[in-house]
């Protein structure tokens, strides 16, 4: 009798990806074994299935895996989200497990490593530069041409990107960014730490582009529209909305010059997400990430006879059949819901007046009361979750604005 | 059958599990077994923790299947939206 695939899974303690993956494994009959950056309670009467790494050291962490892989074999690894991609390709090459280097999977990590990487090979990017911390930000704000954007290199979520439209706001925005990676405790690297990234603001409408590299091939998954202008000074992301309204030709454009971005970093296996903003000009690609779409957006995903987004990546680590790479019929959207101001949260109203809207699927509040929220560009959270499907993706984006207009967030 | 199995698998909670999830102020209460599935609901810092389906299926519910292998299944029936002090809280990094 064959015995069940053991699939390791890196999980932050801090993610929201935690549910879907487990429960993915669980459908697919897969034997878990979680790690995550801080012990479980239950690591020691459980240590067949929990596993405590140091995602900040890919190697030992790959060490680990490897003496652990001695005593259980691991089929297959699956990072679930951006702080756990470089590990994850790191334990994959050590066990010689098919996934993407990591060379490719740490330039994709990296703002201004990827920016190079793509511009290098012809892929459409934002002029960029690299800014030290160490500079002075005053003269480097007579280099740059406005308006500009200000980026940490490794932070995601749009967490300290910050949009400058003179020499003025290019130092506030420079000593703000500075200020949230030195807040930090763990990751960034200490180099992320060090620099941050000023590219040329493109105006234009953005676009998600979520993927599945299989042997080198890009699968589109969907394509995201981002009704809401991001048009700073911050860039935060509320509505998505699948499938895209942008002409056919747009969409084909976008996801070429996706499939250039991937073949130039040299990713080739696994989910990818990547963001790109669209105008006359043509797609300019943002982001290229190895990982799946993060917070709960995934729920808007459901494929073939019902798989999730997990299963599908689940299935394609574990080299089984991928059955079926087609989206649902209908238009789906999630939106992602902002933070108004700073405080402490007491209290949300409308929650089920919000869900009986026509087309809301869910509304999750991921917030609890009493816990402090922090408002964009220091913030990485959201208030939680509003997810609609109905015939068109006009009218998924008017279910999510009409249920978000039922919430009431008390905030002191 | 499932009052004893209830009673093994509160005796398992009891002895091993809620000692253990009070590291981070946790608890673990048995709902109801049913055609050996174990009902559960999770508390203090287990409820709207981040980790809390980490917890469940390959702390509690790997535990619960090897000591007492008749259980086929742990569910959580936690309201974890309600959980005011959970132990890690997420975010979309």
């Amino acid at each position: 009798m064959p015995t069940a695939s053991r699939l390791l899974l890196l999980l932050p303690t801090t993610t929201y990806r935690t549910e879907a993956f487990v429960d993915a494994a669980a459908k697919l009959g897969v034997e878990l074994v979680c790690a995550s950056e801080r012990p479980s309670t239950l690591e020691e009467l459980s240590p067949d299935s929990l596993v405590t790494l140091d995602f900040a050291d890919p190697l030992a962490s790959a060490e680990t895996i490897a003496r652990f892989a001695r005593r259980l074999p691991i089929d297959a690894v699956v990072p679930v989200d951006d702080q756990t991609t470089v590990v994850g390709a790191a334990i994959s090459q050590r066990l010689g497990l098919k996934a993407n280097s990591l060379p490719a999977v740490s330039a994709a990590r990296d703002k201004h490593a990827m920016r190079r990487c793509l511009a290098e090979a012809g892929v459409p990017v934002p002029r960029f530069r690299l800014v030290r911390l160490s500079d002075d930000p005053a003269a480097r704000a007579e280099e740059v041409e406005y308006p500009c954007v200000l980026k940490p290199l490794s932070l995601s979520a749009s967490r300290g990107v910050i949009r400058a439209n003179d020499r003025r706001e290019f130092v506030t925005a420079f000593h703000r960014i500075a200020r949230i990676l030195e807040s930090m405790d763990a990751s960034p690297s200490d180099e992320a730490r060090r620099a941050l990234l000023v590219e040329e603001f493109i105006p234009g409408r953005e676009v998600a582009l979520e993927g599945l590299l299989v042997g080198g091939t890009l699968h589109t998954l969907a394509l995201f529209d981002k009704p809401d202008p991001l048009d700073g000074p911050f860039f935060e992301e509320t509505i998505y909305v699948t499938p895209s309204r942008v002409p056919e030709t747009t969409q084909a454009r976008v996801a070429a010059v996706t499939r250039d971005a991937c073949a130039a970093l040299g990713l080739t296996e696994g989910p990818i997400h990547a963001e790109l903003r669209v105008n006359e000009r043509g797609p300019f690609v943002l982001e290229v990430a190895a990982r799946s779409i993060g917070g709960l957006c995934s729920r808007t995903l459901t494929f073939g006879t019902g798989l999730s987004l997990e299963e599908l990546i689940l299935c394609h680590a574990l080299g089984r059949p991928l059955q079926s790479l087609e989206r649902e019929r209908r238009a789906a959207g999630v939106m992602m819901i902002p933070i108004p101001r700073a405080g402490r949260l007491a209290a949300v109203h409308g929650a089920d007046d919000a869900a009986a809207i026509d087309g809301v699927d869910e509304v999750a509040i991921t917030m609890h009361p009493g816990q402090d929220v922090i408002p964009l560009p220091e913030g990485w959270q959201y208030l939680g979750f509003i997810f609609a499907r109905a015939e068109t993706p006009a009218a998924v984006e008017q279910a999510l604005r009409r249920a978000h207009a039922r919430l009431r967030f008390d905030i002191e | 059958m499932s009052a004893e199995l209830k009673t093994r698998v509160q005796e398992l909670i009891d002895s091993m599990i809620n000692p253990a999830v009070a590291g981070h102020g946790g608890f673990v209460e048995l709902i109801d077994v049913q055609d050996n599935r174990v009902y559960l609901q999770m508390g203090g810092g287990c409820q709207g923790c981040g980790a809390a389906d980490i917890t469940l299926k390959s702390g509690i519910e790997r535990l619960i299947k090897e000591e007492i292998p008749e259980v086929t299944e742990v569910l959580d029936t936690t309201d974890h939206a309600a959980g005011h002090n959970p132990y890690y809280t997420p975010g979309k990094a």
